[in-house]
């Protein structure tokens, strides 16, 4: 069963449109990169999946059951992008709070989550920091051990510290096979954990893959360095070839895909040497926000 | 009931500070009684000199002697200040309980947790009401413990008073409720505070011109002010219309509230 499946999930706002007929089906025990650039419409998806917001057309079912329901939502822990809470209440405060209301948390873990962020819980929410904040809607969402984790940028405004605490966090969840989809604007904060992506520009989803097939796409940069002049042309017809450029006795070169066709007319050539850069997926991310992702 | 009591604990600080501003209300009110008690005849002469707008503004009845206890209490306390006080608080607790509440990003996390919106709003409502019925409390107190050192207390009901304290708990739940259900539709705590303050301001002007005019008698009957107003309830007794009529409406206002906001988009 998918822990997410939206069919034709659609959501406008007046003319903007926030989410346009969105098929995405996120499955049991997996991490979902949801990306996008601002106001691609990601929190406004991560909204209907949580009933805030009625969808215009469409459906989304969350857990096998409609977001509406407690019985769902019980099951499920939500980060949102900045967690607003009574500036009175202390950490404790809210996760007693939030726990009578989900029919009690196990104190060992609260505790254990608590000393894994190294945050006071008898601080209150006013006096707390950007960072500690933070820390409290990430203790907050994964207090009762959901069984889907619904997180809006999770590690915008994290320290490098936190975000490697955040990672085991999250790798310790999916062992007990739990379901974590969580947004951002940028790839490298997913890339490492997530299996898939989807990438989201203007309210559609545009590309759904996995972090390795978009690696594949990925453009590899290498430099070839010859004992002699470099000749134009002699990569011409090579497959995978995007681009050459000679200069000198030095060919540049980008390649998509297979290296071997590439590697086989190299071996024709007196090498020297041969620089290798490593291959960018944050430009295949970009070539999608462009726009210019559909023709490739 | 957690939303409930989770609000009420959350309110509690501020309804001290209600109950103290309500007790050195009543205590401000008694303590001058003697002395006003004093002035006698002088007093009722000048104001059967005043226009019948002006009396009936504050709340002067040709039977009952402005020197009197009912009169003076009903005159000093209870046809203006009182209830004026406990509007405020019950329109405030209104608007912040979804509106408010949501217009601070604070009812998305809320909502995040297995309670349905019904369930978080007729909690919150509840909520509302018992802080408003503690600060009634403390007025009912209040008045029947600080009255009777000053002789305030002569020839005016135990009952009649208490339930005088419960017709202006009755009319702020009223004005509560719609801000309740403004906030409800709207998410917001502005038109939830400002639409129940229209709503006071406009019956009590109504109501004030009464006297003067027979313009408005077709809205006096659907007015809570006349509905609270229309007789000194410390020697009368309570018309049952000041707590029915309140009630009914405030029943109509929490229904429609919750269902537009079950129905819509959170903001
Ligand atoms: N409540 C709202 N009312 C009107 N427009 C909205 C609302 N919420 C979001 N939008 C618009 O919908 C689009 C998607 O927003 P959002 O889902 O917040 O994007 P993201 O989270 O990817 O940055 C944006 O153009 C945004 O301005
Ligand atoms: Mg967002």
């Amino acid at each position: 069963m998918a822990a997410i499946r939206t069919e034709n999930l659609t959501k406008n706002f007046r003319q903007i449109r926030a989410v346009q007929g969105l098929d995405l089906t996120v499955d049991t025990g997996e991490v979902f990169g949801y990306l996008g650039p601002n106001g691609a419409g990601k929190t406004t998806t991560i909204r209907l999946l949580l009933d805030f917001l009625r969808p215009t057309a469409g459906t989304a079912t969350v857990l096998g059951g409609a977001p509406a329901d407690p019985a769902v939502r019980r099951r499920i822990g939500f980060l949102p992008a900045d967690l607003s809470v009574d500036p009175r209440y202390t950490t404790r405060d809210l996760l007693d709070f939030y726990g009578a209301l989900r029919g009690g948390h196990d104190p060992a873990w609260v505790d254990a989550l608590l000393q894994r962020f190294d945050l006071d819980p008898n601080r209150r929410f006013g006096e707390l920091s950007t960072g500690n904040r933070r820390k409290l809607g990430l203790i907050q969402a994964f207090a009762h051990r959901p069984e889907l984790l619904l997180l809006d940028e999770p590690t915008s405004g994290l320290d490098p510290l936190l975000q490697a605490e955040f990672a085991r966090l999250i790798r310790e969840m999916t062992s007990f096979g739990a379901t974590i989809f969580l947004s951002s604007h940028v790839l490298p904060e997913v890339e490492e954990l997530a299996g898939r992506v989807g990438i989201l520009r203007q309210g559609e989803l545009i590309k759904v893959a996995t972090v390795e097939d978009l690696r594949a796409e990925a453009r590899a940069r290498l430099e070839l360095r010859l004992a002699e002049p470099a000749l134009e042309g002699v990569f011409d017809g090579v497959p995978g070839v995007v681009e050459a450029r000679t200069e000198g006795s030095t060919i540049h070169l980008v390649v998509e895909g297979s290296m071997d066709p590439v590697i086989k007319r190299a071996a024709t050539l007196p090498v020297v040497r041969l620089i290798t850069h490593e291959a960018d997926l944050e430009e295949v991310f970009l070539s999608y926000y462009a726009g210019d992702g559909n023709a490739r | 009931m957690i939303v409930a009591t989770r609000l009420i604990r959350d309110r509690l600080r501020g309804l001290l500070w209600w109950s103290v501003g309500m007790i050195g209300l009543v205590l401000l009110t008694v303590a001058f009684y003697p002395a006003v008690k004093d002035q006698g005849q002088a007093l009722n002469d000048l104001l059967n000199t005043l226009p019948d707008a002006f009396k009936s503004a504050i709340g002067y009845d040709a039977r009952i002697p402005l020197t009197s206890p009912p009169g003076y209490l009903n005159a000093r306390l209870f046809a203006i200040l009182a209830p004026v006080l406990a509007l405020i608080f019950a329109i405030g607790v209104g608007a912040q309980a979804i509106g408010g509440l949501e217009e601070a990003d604070r009812m998305e996390p809320l909502l995040a947790n297995p309670i349905t919106r019904k369930r978080l709003a007729v909690e919150r409502y509840a909520a509302t009401v018992a802080l408003l019925v503690g600060l009634i409390a403390v007025l009912a107190a209040a008045s029947v413990v600080l009255s009777a050192p000053f002789g305030a207390l002569e020839g005016v009901s135990i009952a009649g008073l208490v339930g005088a304290c419960a017709a202006v708990g009755c009319l702020a739940m009223f004005h509560g409720s719609i801000a309740f259900a403004v906030g409800a539709a709207t998410g917001r705590r502005g038109p939830a505070i400002g639409a129940a303050t229209v709503v006071a301001v406009a019956g009590y002007l109504i109501q004030s011109l009464q006297p003067l005019t027979d313009l408005l008698d077709p809205f006096r009957f659907v007015n809570p002010w006349h509905w609270y107003l229309q007789r000194n309830m410390l020697v009368d007794g309570v018309p049952p219309e000041a707590v029915l009529g309140p009630l009914g409406v405030s029943a109509v206002l929490l229904a429609v509230g919750v269902a537009i906001f079950r129905r819509r988009d959170l903001r």
